[in-house]
């Protein structure tokens, strides 16, 4: 055993863990989210797991509820090897999950959903036993100190107030091992309070918690131990105490730097111009809450922070997909009202997270993909000009290089990193001066994230503003002039280029104030 | 937002109730006989059929399904039942042999909506065509009677001055009540269609259940068979097609949505008895019934555009 798994040796001698994955690995097309991992967690312990965006933590949990089933590795449960194949494998075992989706049934009341799947029932009728399962509902609600009424619709309640519910629908449960994804996130002070007196005495009752975590105050707080997970591998299994905040961050980044090869740097860095997108206080109801932030011509500006911090949020609102509660969005010195349709006639474009379903018609072909957001160009005077617009297409493909470069071929066919050029192309000929990027390379091969990166400099080069989004730290190190850093709806900070480093925007990200 | 209290909020009535008594009180200043104890028995029955439809539609449309086939599968079965009946066999044997043909379109639609994910309008538009073509090939398009008195004499049997097909109706109700708000069965009924990876993250087979929404409604129909058949001691391929169009119209009218598994029966019932008046009212002062088709049409918009102009506005308070 390495140093660094001290933690672990010190308990598993007394008794075996109440569950243990060994050596579990899992793999989708193209991607690792699991490698090789083994995690112990015992009764009596909080056990937390931490990991940047992409580490592997949800899948982690996924294969120890059943939604996944790992590749290879097995399961122990009291040192008996056990297979969880399905939700119902887990449960019979005695693992509840808090989930970070919500679980819950609109239309049905807190009751149903508490015991959803457990119904209790009269023994002659078959007929669900309402008074009881009220009566254990109310017990349940209790022992987090909330009054709701029972009979209350989830469709009517807050997502905190659904998150509590999420959470008193695993504690009826009375599990033996109980795994909270990030519970805290939607929940304010109050209420995180309540959940951590729960979490201390199911501790003392033996309850084995695995507990997910951003929040760098509750991981330090609430952990006897702290596995680190990074890019689908164990890093480390430390007790309290053995780590501080700043080491378990750098344990979470980890890599060197450049050695895994292909990440771009930015070849040139010009002088900022006009302001091309400035926004104030800006607030809306998908949850940004008060962002301030300025995009000048010629400069890439990066917006990172932790998944459902309102990265994207902030961009489609300046977009004018999603409405804005308050505050002031101006582009290029002017405001702009109305939806997408007057942002982009402005010359703003924003390339979505989701290329396939908001970028690109897959079942047309490339070159009509490429146009789509220029065709008024080839129409003028109502009647399409068809070689002029075949000839404006393949200049396109040869300026953001689709290989191969053939006009007709169907969006769908084409690879993820074709893909993002086309979807580039296409707003490269709408003649744009402001481009929102969402995620510009998540699952585009690293040769082909070096060219799109070559793309996005050559346009400030060409006098465009660029707002980019990334979770890829080194990303937004390396290309960016300057970078906001979100949490939680707000702006946490900016580093300007001296200041960038993945150490500082992860401890923006996730520190608590 | 978060700091209102969760209590129990009763939910806007929709807007069914007021346009029903709306229809109900023009049918009858309108009059021609329409509050008569004959019209009045008469509904009844018309009602009976439409009922028993729309009961399991409420739960396939609180579950994101839709059935297109219900019509179809309904003439199918009537027209089964017949040709038993009139080879000579008990009503017991023509019923078994319709419930058997009811559940089998109700396996089929469950199954492919359910196992497949295929989307449930089309499952159900290939279901109607096939319905449809076997009760035409079963009967080369005629109608089969000869099937002697005793499904006749059971459409027109009473209990306790009640006619036996209300009572038929009304049980089908109760039953369908019972499943929706009693049993396991109901409360999955909302969770397929409100959240279904809720159900199966629970550890239940929510396609078994989905499949059983889909059946019920085929069983469902195999015995409302009883009542199409005895109305005209008869049956016709194509006599209950389009049935299904005031089924889910019923539905609709009651308040379900196609979305989020939000629905209540009561609502559909409601629906029924104002889709029935205003075809007996219509039926009385002489419009016929395409135009009949046409009311149907409209009262429907005017109950989606009030019940989403409510929601809007609701949505705003909040």
């Amino acid at each position: 055993m390495t140093g660094v798994d001290s933690a672990e040796s010190v308990r598993s001698g007394a008794n075996a863990p109440l569950l243990a994955l060994r050596n579990v690995s899992k793999s989708f097309p193209g991607v690792r989210a699991l490698d090789d991992v083994s995690v112990d967690l015992h009764g009596g312990e909080v056990h937390m797991l931490l990991g940047e965006n992409g580490a592997g933590k949800s899948s982690l949990v996924k294969v120890l509820y059943g939604a996944y089933r790992a590749d290879a590795g097995t399961i122990l449960h009291e040192g008996r090897p056990v297979a969880i194949h399905r939700p119902s494998d887990a449960r019979s075992l005695g693992i509840a999950v808090i989930f970070q989706e919500f679980s819950l049934v609109p239309f049905l009341d807190l009751a149903h959903n508490i015991f959803l799947g457990r119904e209790p029932r009269h023994r002659l009728t078959r007929l669900i036993d309402h008074a009881r399962m009220h009566r254990d509902a109310r017990v349940a609600l209790d022992k987090l100190g909330l009054d709701y009424d029972t009979r209350a619709l989830p469709v009517y309640l807050g997502v905190a107030q659904q998150q509590m519910v999420e959470i008193a629908k695993a504690l009826s449960q009375d599990a033996r091992v109980l795994v909270m994804d990030e519970p805290t996130a939607a929940l304010s002070d109050r209420e995180a309070d309540a959940l951590f007196g729960v979490i201390h005495q199911l501790r003392g009752a033996g309850v084995a918690i695995a507990y997910i975590s951003h929040r760098m105050k509750e991981v330090l707080a609430l952990g006897d131990r702290v596995t680190v997970l990074r890019d689908g591998r164990r890093v480390a299994t430390l007790l309290r105490g053995e780590a501080s905040a700043d080491q378990l961050i750098g344990m979470m980044i980890g890599r060197v730097v450049g050695a895994a090869g292909g990440v771009y740097r930015r070849q040139h860095f010009g002088q900022p111009g006009d302001v091309a997108l400035e926004v104030r206080g800006l607030r809306t109801a998908t949850g940004v809450n008060g962002v301030d932030l300025v995009v000048h011509a010629g400069e890439i500006v990066g917006l990172s922070g932790l998944v459902g911090a309102g990265r994207s949020e902030v961009a489609r609102a300046v977009f004018g997909a999603d409405a804005i509660v308050a505050g002031d969005v101006r582009l290029f010195g002017a405001r702009v009202e109305g939806g997408p349709d007057r942002v982009a006639a402005r010359g703003v474009a924003l390339i979505p997270e989701d290329r396939k379903h908001e970028g690109l018609a897959l079942k047309r072909s490339t070159q009509d993909n490429l146009l789509a957001a220029s065709l008024w160009k080839f129409f003028p005077r109502g009647i399409y000009r068809m070689r002029a617009a075949v000839r404006h297409a393949r200049g396109l493909i040869d300026r953001v290089r689709v290989v191969p470069a053939q006009p007709r071929r169907l969006a769908r066919v084409l690879s993820g990193g074709n893909q993002q050029k086309v979807v580039i192309g296409k707003w490269l000929a709408a003649d744009c001066r402001l481009f929102m990027f969402d995620e510009p390379t998540r699952g585009i091969d690293v040769g082909a994230k070096s060219e799109i990166f070559a793309l996005i400099e050559d346009l400030v080069k060409r006098g465009a503003a660029v707002l980019l989004i990334s979770s890829e730290l080194s990303e937004i190190v390396h290309v960016c002039d300057r970078a906001y850093v979100m949490r939680a709806g707000r702006i946490a900070g900016e580093l300007s280029r001296g200041e960038l480093s993945e150490e500082a925007i992860l401890r923006l990200a996730m520190h608590e104030d | 937002m978060d700091a209102r209290p969760v209590v129990r909020r009763t939910r806007p009535l929709p807007a069914i109730v007021p346009i029903g008594i709306v229809v109900v009180a023009a049918a009858m200043i309108a009059g021609h006989g329409f509050a008569s104890p004959r019209n009045i028995a008469n509904l009844g029955l018309q009602a009976s059929i439409l009922l028993m439809l729309a009961m399991p539609m409420t739960l396939i449309i609180m579950s994101e399904g839709l059935d297109l086939s219900a019509g179809a599968v309904l003439s199918l079965c009537s027209v089964v039942m017949a040709l038993v009946l009139a080879a000579g066999h008990g009503l017991f044997a023509a019923l078994a042999a319709s419930l058997a043909v009811g559940l089998a379109f109700g396996l089929a639609n469950g199954g492919l909506v359910a196992l497949l994910g295929l989307p449930p309008f089309v499952v159900t538009l290939g279901t109607l065509g096939i319905a449809q073509g076997a009760a035409l090939v079963l009967t080369d398009g005629n109608a089969v009677s000869g099937l002697g008195p005793q499904v006749a004499a059971l459409y027109a049997g009473h209990v306790g001055g009640v006619p036996l097909p209300v009572i038929v109706a009304l049980a089908t109700w109760l039953v369908t009540h019972v499943l929706l708000y009693h049993t396991r069965f109901g409360a999955y009924v909302f969770a397929i269609g409100g959240n279904r990876d809720a159900l199966v993250l629970a550890g239940v087979p929510a396609w078994a259940w989905h499949i059983a929404i889909y059946a019920f409604g085929g069983l469902v129909s195999g015995v409302a068979a009883l009542l199409l058949t005895g109305r005209m001691n008869a049956a016709h391929p194509t006599v209950a097609i389009g049935m299904e169009f005031d089924a889910i119209a019923a539905v609709v009218l009651g308040g379900t949505s196609f979305e989020r598994g939000d629905g209540r029966l009561l609502g559909t019932v409601l629906g029924v008895a104002t889709i029935t008046v205003l075809r007996n009212a219509l039926d009385l002062v002489g419009i016929e019934s395409s135009l009949q088709v046409v009311s149907i049409g409209l009262l429907i918009m005017v109950v989606i555009v009030i019940d989403s102009a409510r929601r809007t506005w609701r949505a705003g308070l909040a």
